[in-house]
């Protein structure tokens, strides 16, 4: 696979375009690449919001290609959770009513488990805050929360702590593995720089 | 919780904008509709015995026709010209009796005996010659058996002009100190016919009985069996050409008809001004309602445009929330919803505007002699053309929902 843009070009060895490479549930990946080498171009790929690439992306061997909207959205609550880098929320929803937007969506999440998230990773105080009014960490923080909300295989987290201090990069580690182990779930993150701390995560150069 | 994220930006004032020139549209159509529908009864009231319109013409009667020397007939080769025009579907002749007519009536016989009045007691009698046509039978509308004829009988079915009626009411019984008769009593009255030759050595009695009235025949119609039975009976036995024809048109109101008769010195038997009203009732009907098509064309453009700007201006919320998995249908509800909403509310009003204006018009409009017509067909136009203004509509939103797919 490889973008559309990236077609004819020059590009530097990598371990994702114009080669198989395959991701597995349970797993931790890392990917990291300078800005511009498609990092998010990747995510979105598998998320089913662009198409422009070249190749094959295959799911369980059957080709992303055929899908049809209602199956990308049938994915999208059941299979594949997306933090994207701009996050992505609706400034003018609290926080707590941003997480149950989705959680509504999937039912997944007791409210228990929301709200303990939401004291580990230092926002319990913003629960009924406009998101909009929150810091960029703190909204960080709320839309790794979002992500977790759902039942998935795969969870993509495109720059997730790009904003956050080591601390709670770490707390943010903790709790995206729990959730991943709970479900048997592979974490594919990328980072130019300020990576998940995950443990054991394989490195991937793009 | 997705409605409150998409309502924003709904601006009130285009939505109204939507809603009242789609309220006016329909209402000016529904109402052009409704009252062609309605008006059209005073120039289409048809003969209860005539299959459909029909045109009765003769030739206009000139200086001439006094020395006796006119043609006042048609001859085979006009009638064949006029079997060839467009507008006509079949022509007809008007047989004339060739034999005399006179009949008498008791009036005042129907009153009971204890009456008071003893001019009513008394009776009174009028008699006065007339005359017979009959048209194929063809023409007309035999299926209620009232106007059939049976040699074994001495009952004549007649239908006669309402004019003459109204002549007799308004005209001759008012200045006489006649009673006014009504339709039903005259039918109900015994006619006695005395049929005879022209030198008088053969006579028929028979009775006479008025089975309709006509507002297109200016003249006194029995069953053509009957007249070619007596004719040959009572008659000399001298064909004669029709001084008058009867024409089945395709449309009462076509615009050819009326230069095609001038053109020829021939004339409508009957309100001559019904085709050319009918015919103007039609232009401003259609005139009309193409306004309100157009005005109705333009508030579906308000409504299309009016959702796609604010759809647009809530671009990247329908692409996160579709990034969020939720379903499209869930995402395009709250349009939906609007464009549904909006759109019931102008027809609803609309049919209550033409509704309100039918009830202001139709009281005038009945006593000049419409009967009113259904509101079924503005009532089914209006709910067709809402229901096609919702489908465009949400089909347009579902498709600007997934062209927020991708950012």
């Amino acid at each position: 696979m490889i973008p559309q843009v990236f077609v004819g070009e020059e590009i530097p060895h990598s371990e994702v375009w114009l080669t198989e490479c395959i991701f597995r549930r349970g797993k931790h990946y890392l990917i990291e690449a300078p800005s511009g080498g498609g990092k998010s171009s990747l995510m979105a790929y598998i998320y089913g919001a662009r198409k422009d690439y070249q190749g094959r992306l295959l799911f369980n061997k059957t080709s992303a290609a055929d899908y049809s909207i209602d199956q990308w959205q049938e994915f999208r609550r059941r299979h594949i959770a997306y933090l994207p880098q701009e996050l992505d929320l609706f400034p003018e929803l609290t926080c707590i009513e941003n997480i149950r937007l989705k959680n509504d969506l999937t039912g997944h999440v007791p409210e228990e488990r929301i709200n303990e998230w939401l004291e580990r990773l230092g926002i319990a105080f913003r629960r009924d805050y406009p998101a909009g009014k929150m810091s960029i960490g703190q909204q960080q923080r709320l839309a790794i929360i979002r992500a977790l909300c759902m039942p998935f295989d795969f969870i993509l987290l495109d720059e997730p702590v790009s904003h956050l201090d080591g601390a709670n990069n770490i707390i943010a580690a903790e709790i995206i593995a729990e959730e991943a182990a709970r479900q048997g779930a592979g974490v594919i993150s990328t980072s130019v720089g300020n990576p998940l701390l995950l443990h054991s995560a394989e490195n991937l150069k793009l | 919780m997705i409605d409150r994220l998409l309502r924003r930006n709904t601006s009130a004032a285009r939505i109204a904008g939507f809603v009242i020139s789609n309220l006016v549209g329909l209402a000016i159509m529904g109402a052009g509709l409704q009252f062609y529908l309605d008006a059209r009864s005073l120039w289409e009231s048809k003969d209860s015995f005539l299959k459909s319109d029909y045109l009765a013409i003769n030739k206009i009667v000139g200086a001439d026709a006094m020395w006796g020397n006119s043609n006042a007939e048609f001859s085979d080769e006009e009638i064949a010209d006029l079997e060839s025009q467009p507008w006509v579907e079949k022509v007809g002749k008007f047989s004339k009796a060739d034999f005399r007519v006179y009949a008498s009536v008791a009036l005042g016989n129907q009153t009971p005996p204890d009456s008071e009045s003893a001019e009513s007691q008394q009776g009174r009698r009028m008699s006065t010659a007339m005359f017979f046509e009959a048209v194929p039978d063809e023409f007309l509308d035999l299926a209620s058996g009232d106007f059939e004829w049976n040699p074994d009988s001495p009952d004549i079915p007649i239908i006669i002009s309402k004019d003459y009626l109204a002549l007799y009411n308004f005209g001759f019984a008012s200045s006489a100190g006649l009673p006014k008769l009504s339709e039903n009593l005259v039918s109900g009255l015994p006619l006695q016919l005395t049929l005879s030759s022209d030198d008088g050595n053969k006579r028929v009695q028979a009775y006479g009985r008025v089975a309709g009235y006509s507002n297109r025949f200016n003249t006194i119609l029995v069953p053509q069996s009957l007249l070619d039975h007596y004719n040959s009976e009572l008659g000399r036995n001298v064909t004669s050409a029709p001084s008058r024809l009867i024409i089945d048109v395709n449309s009462p109101g076509d615009a050819a008809i009326a230069p095609y008769l001038e053109s020829k010195a021939w004339e409508v038997a009957g309100d001559k001004s019904s085709s050319s009203a009918a015919y103007m009732l039609k232009i401003v009907s259609a005139v009309i309602i193409a306004i309100g098509s157009i005005i109705t064309l333009l508030s579906l453009l308000i409504l299309a445009l009016s959702m796609s700007l604010l759809m647009e201006k809530n671009r990247r919320k329908l692409h996160s929330l579709l990034m969020l998995g939720i379903p499209v249908k869930e995402v395009a509800r709250p349009y939906w919803r609007i464009t549904t909403l909006s759109a019931l509310c102008a027809a609803v009003i609309s049919w209550g505007c033409v509704f309100g204006l039918r009830t202001y018009y139709l009281a005038p409009l009945e006593a000049i002699g419409a009967s009113g017509a259904s509101m079924l067909w503005p009532t089914v136009m209006i709910a067709a053309l809402t229901l096609i203004i919702i489908c465009i509509n949400c089909k347009g939103v579902t498709r600007r929902v997934l062209q927020a797919w991708s950012k």
